[in-house]
């Protein structure tokens, strides 16, 4: 994927490009907004990773000027601001993710491949069925089936597997379930989320050979067929 | 609804309740103003048309002693039939009272005696029909047994009397009529004012800073005090928003290096083998950075939450709660802990829901941080007559009752905490968001435990 990377402070802006040509991206930087807009508007980004405060133009009215020319590439906005308040802000001016320094790359990786992912044009979003492997999810009738077998889950339990199928083979922060299936943005101090991925385990993991839930060290979780 | 508690709300306003004292004040006086001109007007009235039958007495005796019982009834007919004097009233009967003489038709039998004065009522011609006239009279013997009755028509006396009742009467209503409307328009008009202020200042209280009170073109006490206000609002806003700007600065400027530290502990780390001593290191140099970064967010938001600059909604409390404890229920069970919740439907509040999030999951993390296995936490919220009262109690070591206060301040970690991990924060940004949302924050022995509980104004 092709990512322009818009960051003044040149620590995290080569960090940041070296960690996702790793992962094999290509990476474009800019050091400053005027750049970046210019680099935006003249090549096909498949994504874009935006630091909130930048020198000439401000990242907000960087992603406000690349959606007003209909710009629709996924952007991520890094902000060393980071208040309840400004997340709103950020990803009204046109946003598609908001994440606040310091972050651990892992983090960032699992969120652009989220946007990646999204800007696929979302075909899983109209979806009525999801699946992986012998696991599927009606989201009409709320059924859950494995293998063929009923697997009666809560409304909550029913609600992370659907996201996590969507973001299957993708890796899932412990924030990223936190904001996608509650909506909250904070930090819990004990491991509410891993209890609530390990209930989940127990319902559609257990009773069969092959596990599809993954926990990725140091990052999150991964529903995935095991190669 | 809503017209009615408007109208009831003129009622209570003082501008009416002024009007409507001083209107009864003024038709307090209109009553005496006019009752002692009617007594005044009285005692001249009557005693004139008195003095003017005592005179005619006087001068009707003398006449008796000199003319002719003749001469006399003719004298009696003449001043009878003279136009000049009006509501002259003359009889002269016989001594069978049979009238000799005078333009009364009948000696007067039921006529109401008050010493040598009478007062009785006869009919007169008016235009087709007739009328009864009060008369006032004096009766005196004539010789050889006829009697003597003068008097005057004091009908004219009646009427006006009635007239200025009447007067008195219509002046009091028109009194407490023009105080009314006058007490209602003056209580509207304040009212208005009243409540364009208190809608600005609710908006204000709900972070937006840049309301102002409405200033008409008008050189009132009201209205200066209105741009006295303003001034005073312009001010606030401005250290306000400079406050925010310390604090976002102060944000970026620590975010930034921590950020870059993060990067070359990351980098660090992808160079060493796994589990070398050199990895450890670095790996905890990471660690800490996640423990700054925690404390960061929360400082943050404490300050964030004491400048009142947060954006606020309408946010449904009834299913946060419901959602945080389903949140934080699979964890407490994990720990041996029951996690009981009562939460009460329907119950609204604004403010804002991230930090109210943010509340609850700090009680909660709390809670189940600090309650052996075996323990139980309790969530309840419920709504009285408007108030929301949110409680979460725990039945852990809780804290001791000198020591609530001191936990509510920055960076407190009791003694008996510093096993556990944690900011120490957890308890001041609870207080912090509490301030926030104008709640009442009461920390109580829960017996034993923990008794935290929120109480939401109306």
């Amino acid at each position: 994927m092709h990512i322009l990377i818009v960051e003044d402070d040149q620590v995290a802006r080569d960090y940041l490009a070296k960690g996702l040509r790793e992962v094999g991206h290509t990476v474009d930087v800019a050091a400053n907004g005027l750049e970046g807009l210019q680099m935006a508007s003249s090549l096909p980004f498949e994504l874009a990773i935006v630091d909130r405060m930048l020198p000439k133009l401000d990242g907000l009215a960087l992603v406000q000027s690349l959606r007003a020319t209909g710009r629709k590439m996924p952007v991520l906005i890094l902000s060393a601001l980071g208040e309840v308040d400004d997340r709103i802000t950020g990803l009204r001016a046109g946003g598609d993710d908001y994440l606040t320094k310091p972050y651990h790359l892992a983090e960032l990786l699992a969120r652009v491949e989220a946007l990646a992912r999204r800007g696929d044009g979302g075909g899983s979003e109209a979806n009525t069925k999801l699946r992986l492997a012998d696991l599927e999810l009606d989201r009409m009738t709320r059924r859950v089936t494995r293998g063929g077998k009923k697997i009666e889950l809560t409304a909550r339990e029913f609600q992370l597997l659907e996201f996590m199928m969507r973001h299957s083979g993708q890796v899932v922060t412990r924030t990223m379930l936190l904001e996608g299936v509650w909506d909250y943005h904070f930090d819990p101090q004990t491991n509410v989320i891993d209890v609530h991925i390990s209930r989940l385990r127990q319902a559609i993991d257990k009773d069969f050979e092959k596990p599809l839930l993954h926990t990725v060290r140091g990052a999150g979780y991964s529903l995935r067929e095991d190669e | 609804m809503d017209q009615e508690k408007r109208f009831l709300g003129v009622l209570t306003s003082s501008p009416f309740r002024i009007a409507i004292v001083y209107s009864i004040l003024f038709s307090i006086g209109a009553v005496g103003l006019l009752g002692a001109v009617n007594f005044a007007v009285s005692r001249v009235i009557d005693g004139s048309t008195d003095n003017l039958i005592e005179a005619e007495v006087q001068g009707l005796r003398e006449q008796v002693l000199v003319l002719s019982r003749a001469d006399f009834i003719e004298l009696v007919e003449q001043r009878s039939q003279d136009q000049d004097v009006r509501g002259a009233v003359y009889l002269m009967v016989d001594p069978q009272l049979k009238p000799v003489a005078g333009n009364v038709p009948a000696w007067p039998t039921a006529a109401e005696d008050q010493g040598k004065w009478v007062q009785f009522k006869i009919s007169v011609p008016y235009g087709d029909a007739t009328r009864e006239h009060e008369v006032r009279a004096r009766r005196f013997p004539l010789p050889g047994g006829f009697r003597m009755l003068v008097g005057h028509d004091v009908q004219e006396r009646q009427d006006v009397k009635t007239v200025m009742m009447r007067g008195l009467i219509a002046a009091v209503a028109a009194t407490l009529l023009l105080g009314l409307g006058g007490g209602i328009w003056l209580g509207r008009r304040i009212l208005a004012q009243a409540g364009a202020i208190s809608a600005v200042a609710t908006r204000i209280m709900q972070g937006d800073l840049s309301q102002r009170l409405p200033v008409r073109d008008a050189e009132d006490e009201i209205n200066k005090l209105a741009l006295e206000i303003n001034r005073m609002l312009e001010k606030i806003e401005q250290l306000t928003l400079g406050m925010r700007t310390v604090l976002d600065s102060a944000a970026h400027d620590l975010r930034t290096p921590l950020n870059r530290l993060q990067a070359t502990a990351e980098a660090a780390m992808s160079q060493l083998a796994a589990g070398s001593q050199e990895r450890r290191v670095v790996e905890s140099v990471s660690t800490e950075v996640d423990r700054m970064r925690s404390t960061l967010d929360a400082l943050l938001r404490i300050a964030l939450a004491e400048t009142g600059t947060v954006a606020r909604e309408r946010v449904d409390l009834s299913a946060l709660v419901e959602s945080m404890v389903e949140l934080y229920e699979p964890v407490s069970e994990e720990r041996g802990l029951r996690l009981q919740s009562t939460v009460a439907t329907g119950a609204q509040i604004q403010g804002s829901r991230q930090l109210l999030a943010q509340l609850l999951a700090n009680l909660l993390d709390n809670a189940v941080k600090f309650t052996p296995a075996g323990g139980c936490i309790q969530v309840v919220l419920h709504t009285a007559n408007g108030i929301v009262e949110l409680m979460v109690a725990d039945n852990g070591p809780g804290i001791a009752a000198d020591k609530r206060e001191i936990v509510l301040g920055r960076r407190v970690r009791l003694d008996e905490a510093r096993n556990f991990p944690g900011s120490g924060l957890g308890l001041s940004l609870v207080a912090a968001v509490a301030k926030l949302h104008g709640a009442r924050l009461i920390l109580d022995d829960a017996g034993p435990g923990l008794r935290v509980t929120l109480r939401f104004g109306p």
